[in-house]
């Protein structure tokens, strides 16, 4: 397993943003659904090791990321696109990706063509030399998922991913979560229940900090058949799921 | 691409093809700065987050030049020692904007990343402590002579005495902006503290310079630079152990 979760926690003061997690999740789509405040940014971040746990255990690509040389050794495998991505607006989209490639200590040798391919994978060639001031929101987040994936990691976080794209892009960037999860765990969070039928094998629902569904996206369904409202089935076992947690 | 690769032998791999011609194309040439700082810290990655850093760009760069040469100025007219009392200031400002969260904006993404954030600080601070250290001694070194005499102390004291305040205060205003998470806090706490120590000096022996030419307080000057530095390297670990 590339991620082993249990009974993880998150505070910050008062608040308890997770509150006893426990995952697992391999090669594929882990989709991470839940409504505004549900912790699924917290637990991505404490995925990405940007933040440490308050309480559990977290083993990432089976190393344990609290200590020094198994962290460093994590980070080099691992992909990130933060909820909001800052960026440096003089860089142009190839420097921007190069960037992080470096950082992610990459040999600077297998670095161009790392660049070029994660720039041409979503579908940024035409802009590469392009500064990132000069973008739209929507190109921005592909620069995102760009310098998330230049190290072909083995582990991918991305949170809201397809936030800003437009449905062309959308339906693109679903193509390449599945391509990416044929060999690497990929987490999405996401508020877009479409994207998680469209693209994911896992589905983890979040409420409240904890985790109150992990199955397939066909369970979740399932379990919209009788009192789930929406327009669509998978929205209608996500109403469903919450209503039952909120019960 | 798609009406190339149909024309093209089976054997030519186009795509392939392609990402070579990019990665040459859109390859950018290190400049021979970053290459040197490269090869000195043994980090392509450290050596280009240097040279992010957001207080040694160019336009920092030159406010902290314009102030201080403004300082020497003033400091040849009219012999009070400005840079003495100004270097400081300016270079706890700079340390404090050396720290990542809310000044640089890729911090969230450069928090997960292999060369770590600690590494990133440090060669940070060092980098913009040595240029403001040059800065300040290079705008001493024009005003030194206008500030010898015995009111205002020795020249030598005025011109290198500020260096060891300047450890102090910067290591003030790093441990202020890592424990607040604030470069805004730092650099205000920063120059707010050095205010307080110059005014004082001038309160307790009626010159300003006493905060850099007194001696006596070189001691407790380095002691508050160990202290707040062991601060700042405690509020920027990541804690052992998730149990």
């Amino acid at each position: 397993m590339n991620v082993e979760i249990s009974d993880l926690t998150r505070r910050f003061g008062r608040h308890q943003a997770v509150a006893g997690v426990s995952l697992q999740a391999g090669p594929g789509v882990f989709g991470l659904l839940g409504p505004n405040g549900a912790g699924k940014t917290t637990l991505l971040r404490m995925m990405a090791t940007v933040i440490p746990p308050t309480t559990g255990r977290l083993r990432l690509l089976d190393r344990d990321p609290a200590t020094h040389g198994p962290r460093r050794e994590v980070r080099r495998r691992l992909g990130y696109l933060p909820q909001n991505l800052g960026y440096y607006p003089g860089f142009t989209v190839a420097e921007f990706v190069e960037y992080f490639a470096l950082l992610k200590e990459m040999p600077a040798a297998r670095v161009p063509a790392a660049v070029a391919t994660a720039v041409e994978r979503v579908d940024l060639s035409g802009k590469a030399k392009a500064k990132l001031r000069t973008l739209s929101g929507g190109m921005l987040r592909r620069v995102g998922i760009a310098q998330a994936i230049v190290n072909e990691p083995e582990l991918l976080l991305l949170d809201e991913p397809t936030a800003g794209l437009d449905p062309e892009q959308r339906v693109h960037f679903r193509a390449l979560l599945r391509e990416l999860g044929q060999r690497a765990t990929v987490v999405v969070s996401t508020h877009l229940v479409e994207d998680v039928g469209a693209a994911c094998t896992q589905v983890a629902l979040m409420d409240q900090g904890k985790v109150v569904f992990d199955g397939t996206p066909g369970e979740l369904t399932a379990r919209g058949t009788e009192q789930g409202t929406g327009d669509a089935p998978l929205e209608r076992g996500y109403t469903a799921v919450l209503a039952a947690a909120r019960a | 691409m798609s009406g190339l690769r149909n024309d093209a032998p089976d054997d030519v791999d186009l795509g392939r093809a392609w990402i070579s011609v990019a990665a040459q194309v859109w390859r950018r040439q290190p400049g021979w700065l970053e290459r040197t700082a490269g090869r000195l810290l043994r980090s392509p990655g450290l050596a280009r987050a240097l040279l992010t850093t957001p207080s040694l760009l160019l336009p920092w760069l030159l406010t902290s030049v314009v102030v201080l040469a403004a300082g020497a100025a003033a400091t040849t007219d009219s012999g009070q020692p400005l840079v003495a009392l100004l270097a400081p200031a300016v270079a706890a400002a700079a340390i404090a904007y050396s720290y990542g969260p809310g000044i640089d904006p890729a911090w969230e993404l450069a928090c997960s990343m292999a060369v770590s954030d600690r590494m990133v600080l440090l060669v940070r601070a060092l980098a913009v402590f040595a240029v403001n250290a040059v800065l300040g001694l290079a705008a001493s070194a024009v005003s030194a002579v206008s500030v010898s005499g015995p009111a205002n102390g020795t020249a030598a004291a005025v011109t290198f005495g500020w260096l060891i305040p300047m450890t102090a205060v910067c290591a003030f205003a790093l441990a202020v902006a890592t424990v607040a998470r604030s470069a805004n806090a730092g650099a205000a706490a920063g120059v707010a503290a050095w205010l307080i120590i110059v005014l004082s000096g001038r309160v307790a022996s009626g010159h300003f310079a006493s905060a850099v030419t007194d001696t006596v307080l070189f001691l407790p000057y380095l002691a508050i630079g160990a202290g707040c530095a062991v601060v700042a390297v405690y509020a920027t670990r990541i804690p052992r152990g998730t149990l």
